[in-house]
């Protein structure tokens, strides 16, 4: 099979080996299974510089909602994803494919810096990011929000499936980018606030979590300097569930078994105590025959 | 007429205890609406402590499987070390992915202790579950997959808690289980319950319904 | 053919592939002198970390040796550093960096230190039975942490041979080098009596003055048990780093 290349893994891009199978799979049998998908709200934009005293920088925000069709597969999950140290990208789309495509470029940021010698820029990120999307033609289903400092400044964009990209000062992407966007469009000001730009996207993603049925949880915000990256995950938590105040533990032996296996993982032996190689093996006779010698 | 995650039907849940993990799958083979066989294990022990289940169409939980199995044997070999519970996802999640455009029809779930060490002596249980397409999920508390995923989700929402004790973990896993099966025509014919503790594996086959 | 390519090995330095009589592969043996012939590294594995030191004298003054680099980051856990020949070298660690990545894609994390050994050395190996390349012309020196085996030091050499070491030299003076190392070393050294050692050990037969400038520094530091929890949206710290200048200065000032 496909497994080629250094140590085991899989050589490069796709195995289309079950492609024909499962399409006919699909048209026989009616419907293929849907993938994890972020029915998501994810936002983010710029802040500081200006006249406001303050570096520029970028908040990026998220729910934390995983939906498998109208079942919510998570209820926590992380959207933010990991780029380099001063970048991030909200994902939204097909949940494992906004995980593997920010996993591909954030290993090859991590070559690109090592091979330069100094971080890799924002603009970087996103030229791989659109050219190994629009590579696949919308199929690999990742929408993304891409955020970070480097040596040029702060800069956001979003990077569709497809693989076009937007330069903005804020934006929304995802099932809740609507509610959301009307946060920003009522209230953003060039060069807000730290602590201002913090409220606004969490205002946003909130939006996001109560008006749209695929948006939901916790709110996870991360705010990008110069200085570096801090992750403020589940920054506002307002769907806790409520704690029981009865439980429903079974009484030990309620279910019923017919059978019962116990394999044990303690290693336990028995030393039985000789006196030499060769000797009887009964303890007294052998100390018996060590007196003689001395 | 069902998709190809409905054909064979079966379900596997994976859930978190005190120091402990189980997981659970029903026992049922089918086509469609016909029973074929009542002793279809979905689970399988990677190690001693790391056990996954793969519910789904069953010419692919054997494929899967074998492919594990080479991976886990490769990498026991090259490593000299069993590989974590955690890692183990990982290897999963890729193979998955490696087939985006044409998925294992499968959704695997992952149950496990780690194994204690000098720089972490009291690892954390650990579960995990992915779609077709290898999305990795690491819940805290348990993770469900199969044709009665849906009536799992339910079940388990109310009846887990944290903290469970091996002994209590069994009996809450099992009727977790065992009343999802119920309202699903496509799972049951009998289960079989793993708790996975640091000193032992305690494996039963469950008296159920078999209708 | 005492006139044969290759010079001085005789009838059977022509081909890489072919054994001489006496069993040898004279390609090899070549790419061994040319190892030797190279700046002095050396490596020395501490009870809480590992340090790589190496020699970096410019061969003119007139050379910008900030724009040089020996001692190499693979991945986070795990650095390169080399005697032989400087283009090798590169063309290696592009291949171990890459290497390291399709690990990290497929396990979610780095690979061990053993494990990338082995497979850089399967790169050297595969360069003296291919048709048509020559072999390295280099030995490497790795030093890497990992939760399974904790800090290592390994030696590969161009035949595609590696070792795991306490200390070890490897380019001009080895022998002198391994000496001074087996007298110096113990095994309860510390990363800090480590390092003054590999400076003592690369001083002895230095040509030149040693400065920040003319030697280069790379640490493993053992990580502490709450340094490998992971936050959230968070990578772990990396285990292995360079020393910048202003750290090699104050170490050689001591």
């Amino acid at each position: 099979m496909a497994s080629k290349g250094p140590v085991e893994g899989p050589s490069i891009g796709f195995d289309f080996s079950n492609y024909a199978r499962n399409q006919y799979l699909g048209q026989t049998m009616g419907g293929l299974p849907k993938a994890t998908s972020t029915g998501t709200t994810i936002v983010g934009m710029k802040f500081g510089g200006g006249d406001s005293g303050e570096e520029e920088g970028i908040v990026l925000g998220a729910d934390t909602r995983a939906t498998a069709g109208s079942i919510v597969a998570d209820k926590n999950c992380e959207k933010i994803h990991y780029l380099t140290p001063n970048m991030r990208c909200c994902g939204a789309g097909t949940a494992a494919d906004t995980e593997f495509v920010t996993n591909l470029i954030s290993s090859n940021l991590e070559l690109h810096a090592l091979s330069q010698g100094k971080p890799a820029r924002v603009v970087t990120a996103m030229t791989m990011l659109k050219q190994y999307l629009f590579r696949y033609q919308g199929h690999v289903g990742a929408y993304l929000v891409l955020g970070g400092v480097d040596s040029t400044g702060a800069h956001l964009f979003a990077v569709q499936a497809h693989g076009s990209t937007d330069k903005l000062p804020y934006m929304t992407l995802g099932s809740g980018s609507l509610a959301a966007m009307a946060m920003f469009e009522s209230s953003f000001k060039q060069n807000m606030k730290r602590e201002e730009a913090i409220a606004l996207v969490a205002r946003a993603i909130r939006a996001g979590v109560f008006n749209d049925l695929g948006s939901g949880s916790n709110v996870d915000v991360a705010v990008i300097t110069k200085a570096g990256t801090e992750m403020l995950r589940n920054y506002e938590m307002p769907n806790e569930r409520g704690v029981k105040s009865r439980n429903y533990k079974f009484r030990r032996g309620t279910t019923a078994w017919t059978k019962e296996d116990v394999r044990n993982l303690l290693v336990s032996e028995e030393v039985a105590v000789t006196a030499g190689a060769g000797k009887l093996q009964d303890t007294t006779e052998a100390s018996q025959g060590m007196e003689v010698d001395a | 007429m069902g998709s190809p995650m409905e054909y064979n039907g079966g379900s596997v849940v994976a859930m978190v205890g005190k120091d402990c993990v189980a997981i659970a799958t029903d026992l049922r083979l089918g086509q469609q609406s016909i029973g074929v066989a009542y002793n279809f294990d979905k689970v399988v022990a990677v190690n001693d402590k790391l056990y996954y289940g793969l519910p789904g169409l069953a010419t692919d939980v054997y494929s899967l499987r074998e492919h594990l199995r080479f991976r886990v044997n490769m990498y026991r070999m090259k490593e000299e070390r069993e590989i974590t519970p955690k890692t183990f996802t990982h290897l999963v999640s890729s193979s998955l992915y490696e087939k985006r455009f044409g998925p294992w029809f499968i959704e695997p779930v992952v149950a496990g202790l780690p194994q204690p060490t000098e720089l972490d002596p009291h690892p954390k249980p650990f579960i995990s579950t992915m779609d077709t397409i290898g999305c990795i999920t690491t819940p805290k508390d348990f993770a469900v997959a199969g044709t009665a995923a849906d009536k799992l989700y339910g079940a388990a929402e109310g009846l887990w808690e944290p903290d469970l004790e091996p002994d209590d973990l069994f009996e809450t896993i099992s009727q977790t289980l065992l009343n999802a099966v119920d309202r699903d025509c496509l799972s049951g014919w009998g289960a079989i319950v793993h708790v996975i503790t640091q000193d032992k594996v305690v494996t039963r086959r469950l008296r159920s319904r078999m209708d | 053919m005492s006139d044969a390519p290759g010079g001085g090995g005789g009838a059977y330095s022509f081909s890489l592939t072919t054994f001489s009589p006496s069993g040898k592969l004279v390609q090899i043996e070549h790419a061994l002198a040319a190892v030797a012939g190279g700046d002095t590294s050396l490596g020395i594995k501490a009870t809480n970390g590992v340090v790589l030191a190496t020699d970096k004298k410019a061969p003119s003054l007139l050379l910008d040796t900030s724009a040089l680099e020996k001692v190499a980051p693979i991945c986070p856990n795990i650095g390169f550093v080399y005697s032989g020949m400087g283009p090798d070298f590169r063309v290696l660690v592009a291949k171990a960096r890459k290497i390291a990545q399709a690990y990290w894609k497929v396990y979610g994390e780095y690979p061990p230190t053993k494990v990338l050994v082995q497979e850089v050395a399967g790169v050297m190996q595969k360069a003296t039975q291919s048709g048509g390349v020559r072999p390295y012309g280099i030995s490497l020196l790795i030093a890497g942490w990992d939760a399974h085996r904790g800090q290592s030091l390994y030696q590969v050499d161009p035949s595609g041979s590696y070792w795991a070491w306490k200390a070890s030299a490897i380019g001009k003076n080895t022998v002198n080098g391994k000496t001074f190392l087996e007298k110096r070393y113990n095994d309860d050294l510390s990363l800090e009596d480590a390092i003054h050692t590999a400076l003592l050990t690369l001083k002895e037969g230095f040509e030149g003055q040693m400065t920040e400038n003319t030697i280069e520094i790379g640490i493993v530091t053992c990580p502490t048990a709450d340094q490998l929890v992971e936050k959230p949206g968070e990578r772990l710290p990396p285990t292995f780093r360079k020393l910048t200048e202003a750290e090699v200065r104050d170490y050689l000032a001591l």
